[in-house]
C-alpha cells in the first residue's frame, strides 16, 4: 500500500518536472489532444465569479476527457483574484471577467504567454419575479430604493458604471448596495430586498425563476470580455494549457454558449 | 400589641417549626447554635421565606398563614438589621438611612431630614456623607440600625448584630445598642448564637435548637433551670451584675468580687459554673473570691449535678455525681463557694 | 513554552504585519476621504445604537435567566447566546427570513406600516444588535448571579417595591459588569461585518460601516483601509484597557 502511494507521488513529481522543462524549452506546444495525454496531477483555476456555473460543469467534463487532470476552482471577483495572484496566491490558471485586471497581471509578468479571449458575456437587469417595481429601462432604477450593483473595481461595476454612463443615468449613491463580486450583487435581489441589480445575462439566467430579466438595448449595454492565460508560477502549466486547451474547443465553446455566454468573437 | 409567630419552613436541611411571641417593649433573644434555624426564623417574620404552615400575626394582622394571606416584605411595617449589615455599597450613610423613608414615598428632602434626625440620634451625625466601606464596624452597626428604624416600624428584628465585630468593638457596640434598643418603642427582636449578647441585651430567651424551641424564659430562669445539657452548657453560665471598681465588682448584696479589669460603671461577670469549687470548711488557698452560703436546690442534668447557692454572691457550681455524695449535700447545707479571679470574664454593659 | 510563543506569535504578527503597512504620513488625509469619514460616522452611530438597544433589551433578558425560573430556560439561555458562536452571515440570512420584506415579521412591518428594514441604518444597526446583545446578556446575566442577593432583601424590608429595588440597588451593584457588557457589546458591533452585509448590504452613508469600507476598499484604496483597520484596532485596545481598569478597580 505505501509502496504504491509513494509511486504515484514520484511519478506526479516527475511528470511536474517534465511539463515545467517542456514549457521552458518550446512555446508553443502542438494540439490539445497530445497535451491532454502527457497532462496530469491537480491544477487551480482562478476564475470569475460569473463563469461559477459554467466552469463548475466544463470542470467536470475536462475531467472525462483528461482523466488523469483534476482542475479546482477558486471563484471570486476578478479584482480580487488578480490582487491574490499578486500576492503569490497558488493558482495555474486565471480567467478574468474583464481585460484590466488581465493586465495587471500580464503587465506583472504573472503570466505564461498570452492570455486568449474565450467568451463575451452581457450585461441585464434583474429584479424580483414578477418585477413588482415595473422597471422597463435603466432611467427607471433611479426611482427604486435599493438597487444592487457590483464595487466599482470588480468588473460587473465597472461595466455597470459605463453602461449607467451611457444612458445618463445617476442613481444616488445613497440608493446603491456595494457588492463584492457579481454573485453577491445577485443574491442581494434573490436572497435580499434589493429591488434590481445588475448582472451579466449569464448570471440572470443560471438564476432560474428567482429573478425576472429585464433587457439592456445593445446600445446602452457594454460587452464584458472574458480572457483566459495560465500563470507564470504555475508548478502544473501542461495541465492548465490543457484546460485553457479544452475551454477553447469546441466542446467547451458549446458549454459556455449553454449558460449564455456570447462566442469570444 | 404584640407579635405572635408560629413558624413552618423547611430550607435545605432545617426543618423549622418554631412558635414565638413577643410584646410591645420587649426584646427577646432566639438564642440558638449555628444552624438552629435562627436566621430562618427572623427571615421568615421578614417575609423573606414564606411560611408553609403556621401564621405570623403583628399588632393583630395577619402577615402570612402559610396560605392565603402572605404580605410581601415591603408592605410589612419591619425593620431588619442584618448579620453584615447589609448598607448599599454605592450610596452614602445618608441615603442609606433614607433609602426605607423614600421607599415609603417620603420626598427627599423630607427623608433625608429624617435621616440625618435618626443617625444624630445613634451619634453619627458627622458620617452622613461617607461611603460604608469608610466606616468601622461598629459605625456600620449603628448605622445599619438607623436604617432600620428611620422610618419607625412596629417590628425590629436584628440578625447576630455583634457577631460582625471584633472583640474590642464589641464591648462597647454591645452597651451602644443596649441604650439604643431601649429608645425603639416597638416590638423588638434579636438572634444570636452568643449567651452574652442575650444576656445583655434581651428581656427573655427563647432557645431554638435543631428548628424547635426548646426552652423560653428570662435569661436567670433558662440559666438556672436549664431543661437540657445543651442548654446548659450554651446558658448555664453564672452571670452577676455589679458595678466595676477597677479589680473588683461591687455586687448589689454589697458583696465584692475580685475580678481583673472590672472597669468603672455597671458590668456583667461570667464564670462558669464549673469553675465554681465547694467546700464544707472555709478554704484555704490561691482561690481570691471565696463566699459563704447554703444549697439552695439541686439539679441533675445526666452526668453532672447542678448546685444552686444563695448568699451574698448566689451562684450555680457544677459538680460530678460522686462530689456530691462526698460532700452530702441536700437542700439547706451550708456550703462554701470558691473561685479563682482567672475564670472570671468581665464586660461593660 | 515553545508552544505559547507560538501561540503568542500567531495572534502578534498579523497586528504587528497591520502596523507596519499603515502610511503614517498620509493617515490623516486618508482618513478624511469621503468614504473613510461616511464609514466612520456610520460606524460609531450604528454601534451606539447597537449597544444602547442591546442594553435596553439585554438588560431584561439577563434578569429573567437569571431570576426567573420557568421550563426550558437553559434552553432560551443557549437560544440568546447563540449569535456568539453562529457565523455572522448566518445569523444576517437569519435576519432576512425574520425581517425582510418577506420575511416572518418583516412582510407585516412592510405591507402594514412601510417599513423596510433591510438596506436601511435600522437594518445595519439591528445586524450590530443582533450580534452584539449576547456580550452584554452573558455578562450582565453572570454579574446578577455573583451579586449578594441579601442587597435586594434588605432593601424589600425597607420597603421598596421590586421595581426600585431593582433601579436602586441591583443595577447600581451590578453597574461594573454593565459597563463591561456594554463595552464588550459595543467592541463588537463595531467590528461587525458578515450580518450587516447580508441583512443590510453595503450602501456608502447608509449601511457601510467601517468593516466594510475596509473590505471593499482594501482593492481600490488599500492605504484607506488599512488606516480605517488601525483605528478599529485602536478602538479594540481602549476597550481591552478600560475593561482591564474596571476590573482592577472593583475586584
Amino acid at each position: 500500500m505505501k509502496l504504491s502511494v509513494l509511486f504515484i507521488v514520484v511519478v506526479g513529481l516527475v511528470a511536474g518536472g517534465c511539463g515545467r522543462d517542456s514549457s521552458s524549452g518550446s512555446r508553443d506546444i502542438s494540439t490539445p489532444t497530445t497535451i491532454a495525454v502527457k497532462a496530469n496531477g491537480t491544477i487551480t483555476v482562478a476564475a470569475a465569479a460569473s463563469l461559477t456555473e459554467a466552469f463548475t460543469k466544463i470542470g467536470s467534463d475536462f475531467k472525462h476527457t483528461n482523466p488523469n487532470v483534476t482542475a479546482r476552482f477558486n471563484f471570486g471577483s476578478s479584482g480580487t483574484l488578480a490582487t491574490q495572484i499578486q500576492q503569490g496566491a497558488p493558482a495555474d490558471t486565471f480567467a478574468s471577467a474583464d481585460e484590466d485586471n488581465m493586465k495587471r497581471s500580464t503587465a506583472a509578468n504573472l503570466t505564461d504567454g498570452r492570455p486568449v479571449i474565450f467568451a463575451k458575456n452581457k450585461l441585464v437587469i434583474v429584479t424580483k419575479p414578477g418585477n413588482p417595481k415595473k422597471v422597463k429601462t435603466l432611467a427607471d432604477l433611479v426611482d427604486l430604493d435599493v438597487v444592487s450593483l457590483c464595487g466599482d473595481t470588480v468588473p460587473c461595476g465597472k461595466y455597470s458604471a459605463q453602461i449607467l454612463q451611457t444612458a445618463g443615468v445617476k442613481i444616488p449613491e445613497t440608493k446603491i448596495t456595494r457588492a463584492q463580486d457579481v454573485k453577491a450583487a445577485l443574491a442581494a435581489v434573490t436572497t435580499g430586498d434589493a429591488d434590481a441589480a445588475i448582472v451579466y445575462t449569464t448570471d440572470a439566467k443560471s438564476a432560474g425563476n428567482s429573478v425576472e430579466a429585464v433587457m439592456i438595448p445593445d446600445a446602452q449595454n457594454a460587452t464584458a470580455t472574458y480572457p483566459i492565460v495560465t500563470l507564470a508560477a504555475s508548478g502544473n502549466k501542461a495541465a492548465s494549457r490543457a484546460f485553457i486547451a479544452y475551454v477553447t474547443s469546441s466542446k467547451g465553446q458549446a458549454t459556455l454558449r449553454s449558460y449564455g455566454f456570447l462566442p469570444p468573437s | 400589641m404584640s407579635l405572635v409567630a408560629h413558624v413552618v419552613a423547611h430550607v435545605g436541611s432545617l426543618d423549622l417549626d418554631a412558635a414565638v411571641e413577643v410584646d410591645e417593649g420587649e426584646t427577646v433573644a432566639i438564642l440558638g447554635p449555628n444552624g438552629a434555624g435562627k436566621t430562618t426564623l427572623l427571615r421568615a417574620l421578614a417575609g423573606l421565606v414564606p411560611l408553609e404552615a403556621g401564621r405570623v400575626t403583628l399588632d393583630g394582622v395577619v402577615l402570612d398563614d402559610g396560605a392565603r394571606v402572605f404580605v410581601a416584605p415591603e408592605g410589612r411595617p419591619i425593620g431588619v438589621v442584618f448579620q453584615d449589615y447589609l448598607l448599599f455599597p454605592h450610596l452614602s450613610v445618608l441615603e442609606n438611612v433614607a433609602f426605607g423613608l423614600r421607599s415609603h414615598g417620603i420626598r427627599r428632602a423630607a427623608a433625608r431630614n429624617t435621616a440625618t434626625i435618626a443617625l444624630e440620634r445613634v451619634g453619627l451625625a458627622d458620617l452622613v456623607d461617607m461611603k460604608p466601606r469608610e466606616l468601622s464596624g461598629g459605625q456600620a452597626q449603628r448605622v445599619a440600625l438607623a436604617r432600620a428604624t428611620a422610618s419607625e416600624p412596629r417590628l425590629l428584628l436584628l440578625d447576630e448584630p455583634l457577631a460582625a465585630l471584633d472583640q474590642s468593638a464589641r464591648g462597647t457596640t454591645r452597651r451602644d445598642l443596649r441604650a439604643h434598643l431601649a429608645t425603639f418603642s416597638g416590638i423588638r427582636l434579636l438572634v444570636t448564637h452568643d449567651p452574652l449578647d442575650a444576656a445583655a441585651l434581651a428581656d427573655r430567651l427563647v432557645i431554638l435548637e435543631q428548628g424547635r424551641v426548646i426552652q423560653t424564659g428570662s435569661f436567670a430562669d433558662v440559666s438556672a433551670h436549664p431543661r437540657s445539657n445543651y442548654v446548659a452548657e450554651l446558658v448555664g453560665v453564672n452571670l452577676l451584675r455589679g458595678l466595676g471598681h477597677g479589680d473588683h465588682l461591687e455586687l448589689p448584696s454589697g458583696a465584692m468580687v475580685v475580678v481583673p479589669g472590672a472597669g468603672s460603671g455597671e458590668a456583667l461577670a461570667v464564670i462558669h459554673p464549673r469553675s465554681i469549687a465547694l467546700h464544707i470548711q472555709p478554704p484555704a488557698g490561691s482561690p481570691r473570691n471565696v463566699a459563704a452560703g447554703s444549697v439552695e436546690s439541686i439539679e441533675s442534668l445526666g452526668d453532672r449535678v447542678r448546685v444552686r447557692i444563695a448568699g451574698s454572691v448566689p451562684l450555680i457550681a457544677e459538680i460530678t455525681p460522686a462530689a456530691r455524695r462526698d460532700l452530702d449535700l441536700g437542700a439547706g447545707t451550708p456550703v462554701w463557694t470558691s473561685f479563682k479571679a482567672t475564670d472570671v470574664t468581665v464586660f461593660p454593659v | 513554552m515553545l508552544f505559547a510563543l507560538v501561540g503568542f506569535a500567531f495572534i502578534a504578527l498579523p497586528l504587528i504585519g497591520l502596523i507596519q503597512q499603515v502610511s503614517w504620513g498620509s493617515l490623516w488625509t486618508d482618513l478624511r476621504t469621503p468614504e473613510a469619514t461616511a464609514a466612520l460616522r456610520l460606524s460609531v452611530i450604528c454601534s451606539l445604537w447597537a449597544t444602547a438597544l442591546s442594553v435596553l433589551f439585554g438588560v431584561p433578558l439577563a434578569f429573567v435567566l437569571a431570576r426567573v425560573t420557568f421550563p426550558g430556560r437553559s434552553i432560551a439561555r443557549a437560544l440568546v447566546l447563540l449569535p456568539l458562536v453562529v457565523p455572522p452571515v448566518v445569523g444576517g440570512v437569519g435576519l432576512f427570513y425574520a425581517f425582510g420584506r418577506e420575511g416572518l415579521v418583516g412582510q407585516y412591518l412592510y405591507d402594514w406600516f412601510d417599513i423596510q428594514l433591510t438596506f436601511s441604518t435600522a437594518g445595519a444597526v439591528m445586524a450590530e444588535t443582533f450580534v452584539a446583545m449576547p456580550f452584554l446578556v452573558i455578562t450582565v446575566e453572570a454579574a446578577l448571579r455573583s451579586m449578594d442577593r441579601r442587597y435586594e432583601d434588605a432593601a424589600a424590608t425597607l420597603g421598596a417595591r421590586p421595581m426600585t429595588i431593582a433601579r436602586r440597588v441591583t443595577l447600581p451593584l451590578i453597574a461594573p459588569g454593565l459597563v463591561a457588557g456594554a463595552a464588550l457589546a459595543w467592541a463588537r458591533a463595531l467590528g461587525e461585518f458578515g450580518a450587516t452585509i447580508t441583512f443590510a448590504g453595503n450602501i456608502q452613508g447608509r449601511t457601510q460601516t467601517t468593516p466594510l469600507a475596509v473590505y471593499l476598499l482594501l482593492q481600490s484604496k488599500p492605504d484607506v483601509a488599512i488606516g480605517l483597520s488601525i483605528v478599529l484596532l485602536a478602538v479594540c485596545v481602549a476597550v481591552l484597557a478600560l475593561l482591564r481598569d474596571r476590573w482592577l478597580g472593583f475586584r
